[in-house]
């Protein structure tokens, strides 16, 4: 048995005439479906036995210089940390980064399906992909998959010829676009110190210092969320990584320990 | 949804509580009062079931001040705070009281001190603290912004940073918040944050 | 989520020459929510013996109590304090008293005998001891605990070798466990002194 996908795709093709190029590319990649009776169930169960990477603060905002783009790099399955090295932010292309929260294989994955389809288009079209149609790309594909268990929550970030542009995209198959967002399990702690931080007319430094310090802040209170927080810069040329700080070094720098809190005094046994 | 939260400040203590009494999606009146003058210089802020929120705060109010009238002196804020403790910990293997306690008071030895006692009976003292859907925004509000010796100037500002915050991230945020302080003077109200007022009657 | 991983917790105790060491984390969470970072799960029960308690918060916080009434009414009898296998015993017939409505606690206790031969031991929720001559460990971070104590200890180590080895294992175990760490507190007893040590950790 294997899904139909025919009835998802667009009816007008996206670029020009079929060619040997397109094939495998341009079509929404179709997978095999389980020989059940119960896809439902199967799915559930599935859902069970594939531990998800989640727990995750990631956060982007559009100020007066371009698009800031932070996250942290935990992976962890229930308890265990699994990982305190996860790229959470995905180099689309030089103008356009994703961010990963959800589940990583189906965030890796659809991210690297979107770049392809956007350098098609870049080849098709010969310019580059809006940043709008790029997350709508997305959109499309995650809403043919919806209720289908895959897990997505993804900021696509970018500069194009419009200027810069910032998009919400998850996988119930919603798209918001805005100036500020934060997603995963930490992005409540994470809104806290941005809300109350934000200033469209901040320079570069001062807006990176904001989104490193509100993921500071989400990896403190967050038991899920911890490792490095990286800072991300997309301007008018391109992106950038700015930083990539230990949250562990990051602590100690915003809070340094008086030596008298380090080390108590001795408790000398009475009466020795 | 509940928010109640409340920090220590130089030489006083401040909690705050949404004032909502709220029933599946019914909001039954907006100007609940769920921070309680435990005594002279005792604040006790409570989140959870109604029923038992006002029962629960009650009984601990009545021990407090039969303890001060059969010794003649009153309780401390650490021992008030175990004995809150001391009660849900009893009641949590038989009869659980659904309650959250932020406990705050101000002794002459001490000074200004919050107790953190959640509806399982874990009790802690700490700086600032939160309960409820809020908690998740005014946490980290408060991490960012809070440093000890807060002056009442600054911990009034941060609160209502905090009231914005959820006021404008929370999905079933409530409208309006009380504001009580507790310092040398005493315990008391100290504002109201109002963004409506109850339910109007119906003009005749 | 298990209720014994609700607050999140790692201790563990280690084994000297004539002295041992007690440490745990200083995490106090909600789940994934983190509430403090000072918090207390070793206790002192007298100057050569100390109990921490691992899992749920309250339980740990109500069997101290008991602990502390037991202990100190066996010393008014007695006019001594217990030995650590006495104290263990009092500690497994509590824990086993509540055999169909368990505290939600796994206990490590850590003592000197009169002739300074160091004793660790730990038992499940419901009191079944569990004696080792190297280390014991308890908590959410347990796993990770065993792999670095297998890994890192040694026999004989004097108390500051022994410190550092506790607090190295301890420190990489909370580094794979989402729910412990933010900190350490490290006891090294010997039969002269408790040293008491508090360790910088990641605060994430």
């Amino acid at each position: 048995m294997k899904l139909d996908t025919s009835g998802f795709e667009s009816t007008a093709p996206l670029f020009g005439a079929s060619s040997e190029l397109r094939d495998g590319f341009s079509n929404a990649p179709s997978f095999d479906l389980p020989v059940t009776a119960d896809f439902d169930e199967f799915q559930k169960e599935a859902k069970a036995t594939l531990k998800h990477a989640k727990g995750t603060t990631t956060l982007a905002f559009i100020f007066k210089e371009g698009v800031m783009v932070a996250a942290d790099s935990r992976a962890s399955m229930g308890g265990y940390i699994s990982s305190q090295s996860v790229k959470k932010i995905i180099e689309i292309n030089p103008y356009m980064l994703g961010t990963m929260a959800g589940g990583a294989a189906d965030c890796q994955f659809w991210h690297r399906n979107l770049g392809i389809k956007c350098r098609l288009h870049e080849l098709a079209n010969k310019r580059r992909i809006s940043v709008t149609g790029a997350s709508k790309l997305l959109a499309n594909i995650l809403y043919s998959y919806r209720g289908m268990g895959l897990s997505v929550g993804t900021m696509i970030a970018g500069w194009d010829e419009t200027g810069p542009g910032l998009y919400y995209v998850d996988s119930e198959g919603g798209r918001l676009k805005g100036t500020r967002f934060s997603v995963g399990s930490g992005s409540p702690y994470a809104y806290g110190v941005l809300d109350s931080g934000y200033q469209f007319d901040m320079s570069v430094d001062e807006a990176a210092e904001l989104a490193r310090r509100a993921i500071y802040h989400a990896t403190f209170r967050d038991a899920a969320s911890g490792g490095v927080a990286s800072v991300y810069y997309v301007g008018p040329n391109g992106w950038k990584k700015l930083s990539g700080d230990d949250v562990g070094e990051l602590h100690y720098k915003y809070y340094p320990v008086m030596p008298s809190t380090v080390e108590q005094e001795m408790v000398e046994v009475a009466g020795q | 949804m509940e928010c109640v939260f409340g920090l220590v400040g130089n030489g006083f203590a401040i909690l705050v509580a949404d004032t909502s009494a709220v029933h599946s999606i019914l909001v039954h009146k907006s100007n609940e009062d769920k921070i309680m003058v435990l005594d002279s210089h005792k604040l006790i802020a409570a989140s959870g079931e109604p029923g038992d929120r006002v029962q629960f705060t009650e009984f601990i109010q009545k021990n407090v001040a039969l303890y001060q009238f059969r010794n003649g002196i009153p309780l401390t804020t650490a021992a008030a705070a175990n004995f809150t403790r001391g009660e849900l910990a009893t009641a949590l293997r038989k009869n659980p009281y659904m309650v959250n306690i932020l406990l705050a008071g101000y002794d002459k030895e001490t000074g200004p001190s919050l107790y953190y006692i959640d509806y399982i009976a874990s009790l802690h003292k700490v700086e600032k603290g939160s309960f409820g859907y809020g908690s998740y925004f005014s946490l980290s509000m408060m991490d960012r912004h809070y440093h000890s010796g807060m002056s009442l100037e600054e911990a009034i500002d941060l609160v209502d940073k905090c009231i914005l915050e959820i006021r404008s991230r929370l999905v079933v945020a409530p409208p309006n918040f009380v504001i009580k302080i507790v310092d040398k003077d005493g315990a008391r109200e100290y504002a109201w944050r109002e963004s409506v007022k109850d339910t109007p009657a119906a003009s005749a | 989520m298990s209720i014994s991983e609700y607050n999140g917790s790692a201790l563990v105790a280690m084994v000297g020459k004539n002295c041992f060491a007690i440490a745990s984390d200083r995490r106090l969470g909600v789940q994934l929510q983190t509430i403090a970072t000072d918090f207390q799960r070793i206790y002192k029960i007298h100057d050569r013996l100390l109990v921490g308690l691992a899992g749920l918060a309250t339980d740990a916080q109500t069997l101290y109590q008991r602990l502390v009434f037991r202990h100190k009414l066996y010393q008014l009898r007695e006019e001594r304090d217990m030995k650590p296998e006495t104290f263990a015993s009092l500690v497994s017939a509590l824990l086993y008293e509540k055999r169909f409505g368990p505290y939600f606690c796994q206990p490590v206790i850590a003592g000197l005998s009169d002739e300074d031969k160091p004793f660790i031991c730990t038992m499940d929720s419901i009191g079944a001891k569990e004696l080792a001559k190297d280390f014991v460990v308890a908590g959410t971070a347990s796993e990770s605990l065993y792999g670095a104590c297998e890994a890192m200890f040694k026999p004989d180590m004097e108390p500051e070798e022994l410190f550092e080895t506790v607090s190295q294992a301890l420190l990489a175990s909370v580094d794979r466990d989402c729910l412990s760490g933010w900190g350490g507190h490290v006891y090294i007893v010997t039969p002269t002194e408790i040293k008491e040590r508090i360790l910088k950790g990641r605060m994430d």
